[in-house]
C-alpha cells in the first residue's frame, strides 16, 4: 500500500504575534483547505513541536484542541529541529499500519518568547548538558562551527563558499513571501559579518523563527475513493548519532544523513540521486550543514561540497536546485515546522505550483533532509508524482 | 500586545553517583575515561554502564600524554549562563589515542595542533579540561 499527501499548509516564518496554537491553526486551516477536504474526515492528529523555548510547555494539547481534533490524538513527536519528520513518519506509520486512513502531521515551533541568551542556552542543551553545555557552555552555532573547522581544514573549504550557500539561498527567499528574510544580501555582506561561533558568522546561521506547517496524509485506497491527486511517499531513512560530540568518528559530515539516504534510496531504488532529482530540500541550519548535505547525500564525492556551491551546482538552473524556497538559512527554521515546511516545499514544487520558484520537472521527484542537532537525528524522505 | 509569564526557575540537582570518580578526579587534576571489561568499548565522556554489551564491569582509566585537535569553535555570542565570560571562549575537541576529550583551549588552537589537557575550575566553581598547545 502506498501512503500519498493530499494538502500541505505552512504559515509565514519569522517573529510572529500568536500563540502555538493559534500559529498551528494557520497551517492546519491551508492544509486541510488545500486537501478539500473536512477537518472531521481526519482521524489522527500527531503534533511535531520540541517547544523548549515557548511558555506552552505540552502544547500538543492545547494545538490539538484549537486546530478541532479532539478525541483524534494527540501523539506529541519531538525529534530536535527533526521534529517535523518524525511527526511525518508518525503519520505515515498509522495509516500503513491500517489505524488510520487519514491523518494530519502540524509541525509548530515558538521559539521567540524568549531572549537570544536563553535560546542560545536551550540550544545548548540538545546534545548531552552535563558533559558538554554545563562544562563548555557548547551552542548550536558552535558544534556546526567544528564541523565547518574541521570541513576547512580537511578539504581547503573556504569562508566564501559557505557564503555562497547564504547568497543562493536569500536569493530563492527573496521571492517567497513566507520566508523570514525575503531579501537577497551579497557575498561581501555575507563575508564581511560578525563572527557569531568562528569559523562560522552571522550569514552562515539561520535565525530564530516562529512558525507552522501540515501535511495531510492518505491512504492509496482511501485517496481513490476521494478521488484526490496525491504526492506519494516514495522513500524514508532514518538514522542518529551520538549525544556528545567526542563520540563522533568524525566532523567533516553528518553519518545521521549518510545512513538515512541510503535506507531512503533502497525503499525508493534511487540509484543516481544528483540525476534523479528535481529538487532537494536541505537542513542549512548553518551553511556548512548544506555542503556537507551535498556530499553525505551522494550529490558529489567528499570535500567537494564546497565547489559543488561555487560552481552553481545547486542553483536553479545547476544539477539539483537546492532550498529553492530559502532554505532554513532565509525561510527560517522554527524547529518543529521545519521538517514538514520541507514536505509542503516538495509539494508545492511536484504540483507546478510553486509560481516565480518553480523548478523545471524531469523525473517528478524530491529530496527532503531534516537534521535534529549536529545529526543527532537524521531523516530522509523521497516524494514523486 | 504581550504579557509576560510567571518566572519559573530550573535549577537541577544533576545525579552524577554513578560516575563520582571523573568528578572527584578532575578536582585532583586527573581526567578518567571508561573501559568495558565485557567487551573492551572504551567511553569518554565515561559511562558506568556498557551501551554495547550491557556490562556495568567498568574499567576507570586515566588519559594521560599529547592530544591532536580535530574540531574547535570560538564562541563570540554568549549564552545565558556564561554570562561571566568577558571575551569569546574557545571550545575544542582532541584526541587522546583511543579517546576523545572535549575542553577549553587556553589561546586559539586550529584542527592538528597538538595539545596536552590539564583541568582547572572556573569562576562558577564548574571543574573541566583545559588545553595548552604543544
Amino acid at each position: 500500500m502506498r501512503v500519498g499527501v493530499i494538502g500541505v499548509g505552512c504559515t509565514k516564518f519569522g517573529v510572529l504575534e500568536r500563540t502555538i496554537q493559534e500559529l498551528a491553526f494557520e497551517a492546519v486551516k491551508e492544509a486541510v483547505e488545500d486537501a478539500g477536504i473536512s477537518k472531521n474526515d481526519i482521524d489522527l492528529s500527531v503534533v511535531g513541536t520540541s517547544n523548549t523555548r515557548g511558555y506552552e510547555l505540552m502544547p500538543a494539547v492545547p494545538v490539538n484542541e484549537y486546530c478541532g481534533f479532539l478525541g483524534k490524538g494527540p501523539i506529541r513527536v519531538e525529534a530536535a529541529c527533526a521534529t517535523g519528520s518524525a511527526a511525518l513518519y508518525t503519520a505515515y506509520s498509522s495509516i500503513i499500519s491500517g489505524m488510520a486512513d487519514i491523518a494530519i502531521a502540524i509541525g509548530v515551533e515558538k521559539m521567540t518568547e524568549v531572549t537570544t541568551p536563553t535560546s542560545l542556552a536551550v540550544g545548548g542543551r540538545s546534545g548531552s548538558y552535563l558533559w558538554e553545555f554545563h562544562q563548555y557552555g557548547t551552542t548550536f552555532p558552535g558544534y556546526y562551527a567544528m564541523h565547518a573547522a574541521a570541513h576547512m581544514a580537511k578539504y581547503g573549504t573556504k569562508p566564501e563558499q559557505l557564503s555562497m550557500v547564504a547568497v543562493k539561498n536569500h536569493k530563492n527567499a527573496a521571492k517567497n513571501p513566507k520566508a523570514h528574510f525575503p531579501k537577497e544580501i551579497t557575498l561581501e555582506k555575507a563575508v564581511s559579518s560578525a563572527y557569531v561561533a568562528y569559523p562560522l558568522k552571522l550569514f552562515d546561521c539561520c535565525p530564530i523563527s516562529d512558525g507552522a506547517s501540515a501535511a495531510i496524509l492518505a491512504s492509496e485506497e482511501k485517496i481513490k475513493e476521494l478521488g484526490k491527486e496525491a504526492v506519494w511517499i516514495e522513500g524514508i531513512g532514518f538514522s542518529s548519532d551520538s549525544a556528545n560530540v567526542a563520540k563522533r568518528a568524525d566532523y567533516t559530515g553528518l553519518k545521521a544523513t549518510v545512513e538515512a539516504s541510503r535506507m531512503a534510496y533502497k525503499m525508493a531504488k534511487i540509484e543516481d540521486p544528483l540525476k534523479s532529482f528535481d529538487l532537494a530540500c536541505l537542513h542549512d541550519c548553518f551553511t556548512i550543514a548544506e555542503i556537507m548535505a551535498y556530499e553525505d547525500l551522494g550529490f558529489c564525492k567528499k570535500g567537494e561540497g564546497g565547489k559543488f556551491v561555487e560552481e552553481g551546482r545547486s542553483d536553479f538552473g545547476g544539477d539539483i536546485p537546492c532550498n529553492t524556497f530559502g532554505g532554513l538559512k532565509a525561510k527560517g527554521h522554527p524547529l518543529g515546522a521545519t521538517g514538514l515546511a520541507m514536505i509542503y516545499e516538495a509539494v508545492k514544487q511536484l504540483r507546478e505550483e510553486a509560481g516565480d520558484l518553480q523548478v523545471e520537472l524531469k523525473n517528478y521527484k524530491a529530496l527532503t533532509q531534516n537534521i535534529g542537532g549536529t545529526g543527532h537525528f537524521g531523516w530522509v524522505f523521497v516524494l514523486g508524482v | 500586545m504581550f504579557l509576560e509569564s510567571r518566572e519559573l526557575v530550573y535549577k537541577h540537582k544533576i545525579p552524577v553517583t554513578k560516575v563520582e570518580k571523573y568528578w572527584k578526579g578532575i578536582e585532583e587534576g586527573k581526567i578518567y575515561g571508561t573501559v568495558c571489561k565485557g567487551c573492551g568499548a572504551k567511553y569518554s565522556p565515561p559511562q558506568a554502564d556498557c551501551s554495547e554489551c550491557y556490562s556495568s564491569d567498568m574499567e576507570w582509566v586515566e588519559i594521560t600524554g599529547e592530544g591532536v585537535v580535530e574540531a574547535m569553535m570560538e564562541q563570540y555570542t554568549f549564552p545565558a549562563g556564561f554570562e561571566f565570560l568577558e571575551k569569546p571562549y574557545v571550545v575544542a575537541v582532541a584526541r587522546f589515542g583511543d579517546f576523545k576529550v572535549v575542553g577549553w583551549a587556553r589561546e586559539k588552537v586550529w584542527v592538528g595542533d597538538k595539545v596536552v589537557a590539564e583541568v582547572d575550575k572556573d569562576a562558577t566553581g564548574v571543574w573541566k579540561v583545559y588545553f595548552k598547545k604543544v
